[in-house]
């Protein structure tokens, strides 16, 4: 700095620059003298003016120490010209010191009353309070200490009571703050940059004693400060607080209580002043503590959830400070300095809540290192601290529940984060607390009540209908866990309340005693229904905790020689797990009821008639059944079910959450254990997989989850590979259940779920068991029919999906065939060993040389004699998926008659994947085709119109695969009542309005429009028949028809003409034509269709787009082929 | 008595074939292990604590494997199978070989009866190439101790079983054949000591109780004959006897503790009885086809003994029956 350069360093010139103006300061007392003494001292250097301070500072004093009324700003320039003087240089006599002291606080009291600051402007306050504080900035180690002898202490008292009326009442927040730091820096507290005088220990203790005559003031005051007006902004309240804690620390410091000090008597020349001071015995702490946690308990109340971080900080940093120096001496105390601690563990502020983090780590560390040095003699402390720890957390858990209840989200969350601080504050300790059974059930009553679910809501027991359809399509696992259902719970809906619950819960596992947790929580599990489902949740995590599955890593560290009795950990938790999952999946807790009888009936009703699963069939598109192939699980179809009985409604919301809650346990155990769960798959594999096939959408999908997780756990890269590694176990099960089924109806269940999830893979394996499906099938057809039939439809389905067969590959040759002659001239010979094999298949010879045939390679000789050895007159045998396919279908041929209507419909979409699965083989399906005709057709015509729908589905996929197998039956036995119908609906459904869309009648007209084509084109039937199924059609391109049926006639036409187009043309000419045909010459006769000149009418539009779409584009491909 | 029937606790699954026999080794401390012979050659060891197949030994070339033993004092497993072999496998570490075997020249369907002497040694009876003949040999040496021949005709032997009384020099040997009578031998004076006509149809099978000198035998008929040994020596056929409702057992066995008794029945069905008076207990059913091998197990706790039965339809199922009631005795 230049202007340092200049500055004068000889104390004479400097003695004799500044005489002339301090000489004319004491005559004259003036502001602008004051100033130009001011302004002249900038000039002289540091060592100079600490040599002429007291020279300088005599006509400042003397300026003050006029009596009579001083101006402000006068005593302001003085104020700020004695600052300058003092931030520069040294106090080194006590006079000077003590005098100057003294005179500022004059400046600032009134001068009727010395204990209320004077009413003087705000910056003169501020220009004294910075001078005070610059005054004990540079005050001299050893007679600063000066002013905490007895003998000081009315002064001190005064001052310190003056700075603090400043601190509380002034409106300025400078002057407040400039107050407070005034007060830290008396009591060399300060925190600013400057150097400080580093008390000795007696001299703390001297600072400490004459502290205590105040402290009950300021820690008043202070805190009236701090729980002062919010506004007041945050750098006064953390200036406040800091000043709290150290004037605490100050007079309550364990280092000084304890150390053994001669109790001095008051010397007698003190006189009154003896009054003042304060011994500092037991006594005194005492009644000391029990007011500053009244304090206490103030300030954290009112900061714990304050909006700045910083006054937050500041209060971790007190909870820190006190907790450190003064944990013994503070007593009752301490609990509260924990609660604040803890409960800033999850700030939002990461400033914070790392700080935080810290200072709990070192409290938790500082207690357990006292108990490990005092392991022989626990010293009275330790056993305090834990106690505290324990009592807090006792009182805690006691008042949760009423807490619960009664507070908003944001004070639960507190609550709960401080009820998770202790814990982890706590750390192994938790393991000697809990071993007291009025804490363990203190702890768990309140995470019972506090976890208590919300089973009112009904809508949990009918939400599974709306978004089954969609939900079951994906198979990603982490869909699973994204669409979980939330739990309602009655005393909470954060979800991060939750998150610290669970987190609780894993915190206790993992430094809890394992066997005494899940003793105790299983005893509360079986005790009661109403705790039942809280315990298990919390078992849940206990168990994820015990493994260290989500417990904050920070307490890592703290666990210490955990790595070494891993081993015995393991198996205790394994031996804790194996007793969980028993009590879990014992038949009272795992078999309870879902669904009312009566809505499941309804359900599978509504099922059946749903119509879009039809037409995804009657499409034969297969790989659509792909897609959707997870929703073979029979619970997730269905619409809405009426309401049930509704007593029952919560008691099965109750069940459903019970199940996922015990499902997403028995995931939660596999995480824990990991590969060690792999021999508990025994056990609990098949019920879980049993909970999958669950009608209720909830159930099937935490079954699922917990699918997944177990997977996970045990290293499988997916459900499938989880089935066929355990398949052995879960068909040990099912086939000894299936020999059970009035015990165990689920059995069907499980099974098409292993089916549903796996692939071909599975099918060697569960061949013997489809046996003993059918087997018991066979054995009662009249009860166990319904419930077979979904298992049939199960692994009928997936077969069709392990096996995609010609059902597709069909349709794609027939497409291939229409587009390409050249391709049919190659097929000629193929077409004609075909013919004769279906003319001897029709005379009903020699099947089983056609199966050689078949093979189109002669069959090796020594093949046959191998084969002749182990059964001569066994033909080659069938792969296994068509012999069941067979064996399956010959089934559902005798179920077809059944008398129930809802079994007939099931059948018959079994039967139709048979077909498809067999289409495979020709010579398998066509003798089964043909034992099914007559039961079929008796469904065809003489049944209820929803079976007459799926019968007819039943019959285009038939016709899809057998061909002209069926010509003659369908043209003889079935078209004719099929065009009849249509003939007769027609009328109706023209004139019909849109309610009529709803009825059985139209989706029965629309299903056959839809699928007349096709089969038509596939039978390759004889004119007559196609003419009749033209005449049938024809009303339906009426313009009065619904339009979907419209559109399916059209598709109808469109196929017909591609049979016979030239028929066709003539035949929608002869209805309507828009143009006249000249001849090409004039000796034809001249084209006369009977459509021509016909006005337009409700046929045209739809013929005229037939016409346009069907001949329009044929001539134009015809006249590119030949130019 | 009209509890409802027990379900197996499980059932071992995908044997492949028929299960011809079945021998428990659970002694304390190892793994409770299971062996079964198939009748497509194959020895599958079962761990009955994963309930899986830990290992599968195929020494027989594919053919039946009607007898599985095992030496308690080596380990070693005995399989003998219908390729006319006896073959001593190794087992342990983790080894699986073939160490040893015996060519029976038996073409039929009688087991092999193993008595332990000394350790270290023991001896092995088999039907021999004869239809009558049974060999002794002694393992591991192989040296032929002796070779029983019955002067009347009696058809071929169906079983065998061999065991040292408590009192008496040396060890004695029951036999059934299939004119349906049953010999006792003694094996050191070669020569034959008792015989009962036990049944009108050939002997399928046998069990002995040493300790109560009392024996039941089956045939392909639906009576069971027990007959007792008296103090002499002498077979005595007793009244009592059981009748079944389905024809044909395949085998018989009794528990150790002497309480039950065990039969395979051909009718898919496990039937158990008190081994004392022969009272029925329980009709364990199951399986899908005949029952062919039944096998108490040898667990030190009788808390945790099964009953093992083998099937045709190519399972095992593992039932847990009368259990609790056996640490009585």
């Amino acid at each position: 700095m230049p202007l340092t350069m200049s500055q004068i360093s000889d104390p004479k010139i400097a003695f004799a620059y500044l005489r002339p103006n301090c000489v004319l300061l004491t005559r004259e007392p003036s502001v602008s003298n004051v100033k130009t003494l001011g302004s002249q001292l900038k000039e002289v250097n540091d060592a100079t003016l600490q040599q002429l301070q007291e020279y300088v500072l005599f006509p400042l004093r003397f300026v003050l120490k006029v009596p009579g009324p001083k101006k402000d700003k006068l005593v302001q320039a003085v104020a700020e010209t004695m600052s300058h003087i003092l931030e520069n240089t040294c106090v080194q006599s006590w006079d000077t010191l003590h005098g100057l002291f003294s005179e500022l606080c004059l400046c600032l009291c009134s001068p009727t009353d010395p204990g209320k600051p004077a009413d003087t402007s705000e910056e003169l306050k501020l220009a004294v309070l910075q001078c005070l504080d610059a005054l004990l900035h540079a005050a001299y180690g050893d007679i600063v200490f000066k002013l905490f002898e007895p003998i000081m202490l009315p002064g001190l008292g005064a001052a310190v009571s003056l700075l603090l009326a400043l601190g509380e009442k002034e409106k300025s927040r400078d002057i407040q703050a400039a107050a407070l730091k005034c007060l830290q820096a008396l009591t060399l507290q300060c925190d600013c940059t400057q150097e400080h005088v580093v008390p000795s220990s007696e001299e703390q203790h001297a600072i400490g004693s004459a502290m205590a005559s105040f402290l009950p003031g300021i820690s008043m005051a202070v805190t009236r400060i701090i729980t002062g007006d919010l506004r007041q902004g945050h750098a006064v309240t953390v200036r406040a607080i800091k000043f709290w804690s150290s004037a605490v620390r100050l007079v309550l410091e364990d280092v000084q209580l304890q150390a053994s000090q001669p109790l001095k008597t008051p010397s007698s020349d003190l006189g009154r002043i003896a009054q003042l001071m304060v011994p500092r015995t037991q006594d005194w702490v005492k009644s000391t503590v029990g007011k500053l946690s009244v304090l206490l308990k103030k300030i954290i109340s009112c900061t714990s959830a304050h909006r700045h971080w910083r006054v937050r900080l500041e209060l971790v940093e007190l909870a820190d400070h006190l907790l450190a120096r003064c944990s013994h001496s503070l007593g009752e105390c301490v609990g509260l300095l924990l609660e604040a601690l803890v409960g800033a563990v999850n700030d939002e502020e990461p400033r914070v809540r790392e700080r935080c983090e810290v200072s709990l780590r070192d409290v938790s560390q500082r207690n357990q290192s006292s108990l490990n040095s005092s392991s022989g003699d626990m010293t009275s402390s330790t056993h305090t601290f834990t106690d505290v720890l324990s009592e807090n957390l006792h009182s805690l858990a006691t008042s949760l529940p009423r807490l619960m209840r009664t507070s908003d989200d944001q004070k639960k969350l507190f609550v709960l984060n401080v009820f998770l601080g202790y814990l982890k504050v706590l750390g192994p300790l938790v393991c000697v607390v809990l071993n007291s059974a009025a804490h363990l059930e203190r702890i768990s009553k309140a995470l019972m009540q506090v976890l208590e679910l919300d089973v009112m809501d009904v809508s949990i027991v009918e939400e599974r209908s709306h978004s089954s359809s969609i939900e079951t399509s994906s198979s990603a696992p982490d869909y699973y866990t994204a669409h979980i259902q939330r739990k309602h719970f009655l005393y909470f809906t954060d979800e991060k309340i939750l998150s610290v619950l669970m987190e609780i819960c894993r915190t206790l596992g993992f430094y809890g005693n394992i066997y005494l947790l899940t003793d105790h929580f299983l005893d509360l599990y079986r005790q009661s229904s109403s705790y039942r489902k809280q315990a298990a949740m919390v078992l849940n995590e206990i168990v994820r905790g015990a493994a260290g599955i989500g417990v904050a890593t920070e307490s890592q560290g703290l666990r210490g020689e955990g790595d070494g009795c891993s081993a015995t950990l393991k198996e205790d938790l394994e031996a804790a797990v194996v007793s969980v999952v028993e009590e879990y999946i014992s038949l009272n807790n795992w078999h309870l009821i879902t669904v009312s009888e009566e809505t499941d009936r309804d359900r599978q009703d509504q099922q059946l008639l749903s119509p879009p699963r039809l037409l995804s069939i009657s499409n034969n598109d297969i790989s659509k059944i792909n897609v959707n192939s997870l929703q073979v699980i029979p619970s997730s179809f269905g619409s809405s079910s009426p309401s049930s009985s509704t007593p029952t409604v919560h008691q099965l919301n109750s069940n459903i959450w019970q199940l996922c809650i015990q499902l997403e346990g028995i995931g939660c155990f596999s995480q824990a254990l990991g590969r060690d769960f792999r021999p508990l798959l025994m056990t609990s594999l098949y019920p879980v997989l049993e909970k999958a096939g669950e009608e209720t959408l909830l159930v099937s999908q935490a079954a699922l989850g917990s699918m997944w997780d177990i997977s996970k756990a045990c290293g499988y890269p997916s459900l499938k590979e989880l089935i066929n590694e355990n398949s052995d176990y879960l068909l040990s099960d099912i086939s000894l259940n299936l020999q059970r089924l009035n015990q165990h109806p689920q059995a069907p269940r499980v099974l098409t779920v292993m089916l549903t999830h796996s692939d071909c893979s599975l099918l060697p394996l569960v061949g013997d068991i489809v046996q003993d499906v059918l087997m018991a099938l066979d054995l009662s057809y009249d009860h166990t029919a319904a419930l077979f039939c979904s298992v049939l439809h199960a692994l009928m389905r997936a077969l069709a999906r392990w096996f995609p067969s010609s059902c597709t590959r069909t349709n794609e040759s027939a497409t291939s065939k229409q587009t390409s002659t050249d391709q049919e001239v190659l097929d000629i010979r193929q077409f004609l060993l075909d013919y004769c094999k279906q003319r001897k298949l029709a005379e009903g010879i020699g099947i089983e040389e056609d199966n050689t045939e078949d093979l189109e390679v002669p069959p090796p000789v020594e093949c046959e004699d191998s084969g002749d050895m182990e059964a001569p007159d066994v033909k080659a045998e069938l792969p296994s998926h068509l012999r069941i396919s067979k064996d399956v279908m010959e089934r559902c041929i005798h179920l077809l008659s059944d008398p129930s209507l809802r079994l007939r419909l099931k059948v018959l979409d079994v039967l139709e994947l048979c077909v498809c699965v067999l289409s495979e083989k020709g010579d398998e399906l066509l003798p089964m085709a043909h034992r099914c005709w007559p039961a079929l057709l008796q469904r065809l015509t003489a049944d209820d119109p929803l079976a007459v729908l799926r019968a007819f589905r039943m019959l285009c996929t038939l016709g899809e695969t057998c061909g002209d197998f069926l010509r003659r039956r369908v043209s003889k036995e079935v078209l004719p009542r099929l065009s009849s119908s249509l003939i007769r609906q027609a009328p109706i459904s023209a004139k019909a309005g849109p309610i009529y869309l709803h009825t059985v009648a139209y989706k029965l007209q629309l299903a056959v429009l839809q699928g007349l084509g096709s089969l038509c084109q596939r039978l390759d039937l004889g004119e007559a028949d196609l003419d009749a199924v033209c005449e049938a059609c024809l009303p339906y391109l009426s313009c009065r028809q619904p339009s979907p049926l419209q559109e399916a006639c059209l598709s109808v036409f469109r196929h017909l003409i591609q049979v016979d187009a030239d028929t066709f043309w003539f035949t929608l000419n002869e209805l309507h034509c828009p143009f006249s045909y000249t001849p090409p010459h004039p000796d034809l006769q001249p084209v006369q269709l009977s459509g021509m000149d016909r006005p337009r009418d409700e046929y045209s539009d739809n013929v005229l787009k037939l016409l346009r779409e069907e001949f329009d584009s044929v001539s134009v491909t015809v006249d590119q082929k030949i130019s | 008595m009209s509890r409802p029937a027990p379900s197996p606790i499980y059932t071992l699954r995908g044997a492949g074939g028929p299960l011809n026999t079945l021998h428990f080794s659970c002694l304390a401390g190892d793994t409770p292990l299971l062996f079964s012979g198939s009748g497509h050659g194959v020895v599958h060891i079962w761990n009955l604590n994963s309930r899986r197949a830990e290992r599968n030994l195929e020494g027989h070339s594919g053919s039946s494997v009607i007898w599985v033993n095992t030496l308690q004092s080596t380990g070693a497993l005995l399989s003998q199978g219908r390729d006319m072999q006896v073959c001593q496998w190794d087992l342990r570490e983790g080894r699986s070989e073939v160490v040893d075997s015996v060519w029976t020249g038996s073409v039929g369907f009688c087991q092999c009866s193993l008595l332990e002497t000394s350790s270290g040694s023991s001896l092995l009876a088999f039907a021999g190439q004869q239809t009558e003949e049974i060999k002794i040999i002694e393992l591991p040496s192989k040296k032929p101790v002796c070779t029983l021949v019955p002067d009347a005709k009696v058809g071929m032997v169906m079983c065998i079983k061999l065991w040292q009384p408590d009192s008496g020099p040396g060890p004695l040997l029951l036999a059934g054949y299939e004119d349906g009578s049953l010999l006792l031998w003694d094996v050191t004076q070669r020569c034959k000591l008792s015989e009962v006509k036990a049944h009108p149809e050939p002997v399928m099978c046998l069990t002995f109780d040493t300790k109560r000198l009392r024996g039941i035998s089956a045939s392909c008929e639906k009576k069971l004959s027990s007959w007792i040994l008296d103090g002499q020596n002498n077979l005595q056929l007793q009244d009592l006897s059981v009748t079944l409702v389905n024809p044909g057992v395949s085998q018989l066995c009794v528990r150790e503790d002497g309480k039950l008794l065990a039969s395979a029945g051909w009718d898919h069905r496990v039937r158990v009885f008190g081994w004392k008076k022969l009272r029925p207990l329980a009709v364990l059913q199951y399986h899908s086809d005949m029952v062919l091998s039944v096998a108490f197990s040898d667990h030190q706790d009788p808390r945790q003994r099964l009953l093992a039965a083998g099937s045709k339809d190519q399972r095992i199922s593992l039932w847990s029956i009368y259990s609790e009631g056996a640490n009585s005795s």
